[in-house]
């Protein structure tokens, strides 16, 4: 589905490409990875969606995602997810925590996969991801239907061992079809892969508490020391 | 007293990227297909504040790509180097398209008309005659940023909620050494571009009354909910109203 709004122009597809010769976009070129997976929205868990990672390193501690709805080049932008090693997520509070989900699962069961990336080479890195913890904001809800962005961002959660939190059959078939993979050999071969001993039960809140989050606007006056707007 | 994106702690926690981890990473980039990045074609420099505080001005570098000619989506960085920290995103949709939107949705959006003819959002490295021509088109259209990392609070972690940022939009609103040490750092002058803009029109129907807050401050709150997992969907529907307002941050 294409987002509504007139074909790009002649002279606006010359202006990008001078732009794109011209500009550095250094911040840009530190993307390293792409990685597939599933998510869903933690207050409606009705609704699950593909997403497409473009994972840079800040460090080995933390990862910054942006999140696509394909790897199309037309794909949309819908969101972002930071990720970061079970250290660091130690150090949050209490709060903070609730915000953030484990990967362990996920991993293990194959459904973040690295397209394209021969397993032995991605598995190497993925055994450090059974720790990790990540924060996802949606931004557009296109599952909903939604031809641009509306409304505010809503916090994305990671599938887990029960039922609720599975995804769909037919969701994973169609990306194992895209990227000629299995998800049973995957998972197979991920087997051995060491489990976190401990996953900090402050993430994955819905769990523990059965509930999810959703932001809302509220109004209020803007601290300005000159006119708005 | 804002404290400025570049000046604040660069020092972010965590270990150096291993080496193993940095040949993986290497050996990605270059098997898989970048598709989306790939599209990122321009880059914009500008500023935001708190979508309930002026008084806190971030320099906000964009990386954009077109969707199409009328709507744009970009990664907003707080700064233009590799060490730079993803700290939100911004869609800027054309006038047209953001006069569809619901009332409800337009205060989450800002107008760029003041920041076009300002000078202060500019394409760093583009000479002004071919910047300008973007420009023209920029000046039209709204946008809508959400950030996720408060590095002027001296976050070094993406902490908290998302907040709605908004623009300038008149003279007095940006801090004088924020803007003296952008102009300075990418060698432009606001003042010397606003006169070479003051031809450019703004939008058609002029300034929305509804966007910018709708002239209010804007913040985001977050609340508990049932999570609604999918079978209790079906067996009963029940909606719960015990949901507890939650202050963060």
């Amino acid at each position: 589905m294409a987002s509504p709004g007139a074909p790009m122009s002649v002279k606006q597809s010359l202006l990008d490409k001078g732009a794109q010769l011209m500009q550095s976009l250094k911040p840009i070129g530190q993307m390293q990875q792409h990685a597939c997976t599933f998510a869903f929205h933690s207050h409606d868990m009705s609704r699950q969606i593909e997403a497409h990672h473009y994972v840079a390193r800040v460090n080995q501690d933390i990862l910054q995602c942006v999140v696509y709805d394909s790897d199309e080049p037309e794909a949309r932008l819908i969101g972002m997810e930071y990720i970061v090693s079970d250290r660091i997520f130690e150090t949050l509070d209490e709060d903070e925590q609730k915000l953030w989900h484990s990967h362990a699962y996920e991993v293990k069961s194959a459904l973040w996969v690295s397209p394209r990336i021969p397993e032995v080479l991605a598995k190497l890195e993925l055994a450090n991801f059974t720790k990790i913890y990540g924060k996802f904001w949606c931004t557009w809800q296109i599952d909903r239907g939604d031809v641009l962005p509306l409304g505010v961002p809503s916090l994305m959660i990671s599938a887990q061992a029960v039922d609720v939190a599975q995804v769909d059959q037919e969701k994973i078939m169609r990306r194992d079809d895209k990227y000629n993979m299995s998800i049973d050999a995957l998972k197979q071969g991920r087997v051995e892969m060491a489990e976190p001993e401990w996953i900090n039960p402050n993430a994955d809140h819905w769990k523990q508490a059965g509930k999810g989050f959703v932001l809302e606007i509220e109004p209020t006056e803007m601290n300005a020391f000159a006119p708005f707007p | 007293m804002a404290t400025h994106a570049a000046s604040a702690s660069r020092e972010v926690p965590g270990e150096p990227t291993k080496m193993s981890t940095s040949l993986v990473d290497t050996a990605s980039a270059a098997i898989q297909g970048f598709g989306p990045i790939n599209r990122i074609h321009q880059h914009l420099c500008a500023f935001h504040f708190y979508g309930d505080d002026m008084t806190r001005q971030v320099e906000a570098h964009h990386y954009c790509a077109h969707q199409n000619e009328e709507v744009r989506q970009c990664l907003i960085y707080d700064g233009p180097d590799t060490k730079a920290r993803l700290i939100g995103l911004e869609y800027i949709v054309s006038e047209n398209l953001f006069l569809t939107l619901p009332d409800e949705e337009k205060r989450l959006w800002h107008s760029h008309e003041y920041e076009v003819k300002s000078g202060a959002l500019f394409m760093p490295g583009i000479p002004g005659p071919i910047q300008r021509q973007d420009m023209e088109k920029v000046v039209k259209t709204y946008g809508k940023v959400f950030h996720f990392w408060q590095v002027d609070k001296g976050h070094t972690l993406p902490l908290g909620l998302p907040q709605v940022m908004m623009a300038l939009t008149r003279d007095g609103q940006l801090y004088d050494h924020l803007k003296a040490d952008v102009e300075k750092r990418h060698g432009v002058s606001f003042e010397e571009e606003r006169e070479k803009r003051a031809y450019m029109k703004g939008l058609e129907h002029g300034i929305h009354p509804l966007a910018n807050g709708g002239g209010k401050g804007v913040k985001l709150v977050i609340r508990e909910t049932d999570c609604k997992p999918p079978q209790q969907q079906q067996e009963h529907h029940e909606t719960s109203n015990h949901s507890v307002p939650r202050v963060f941050v």
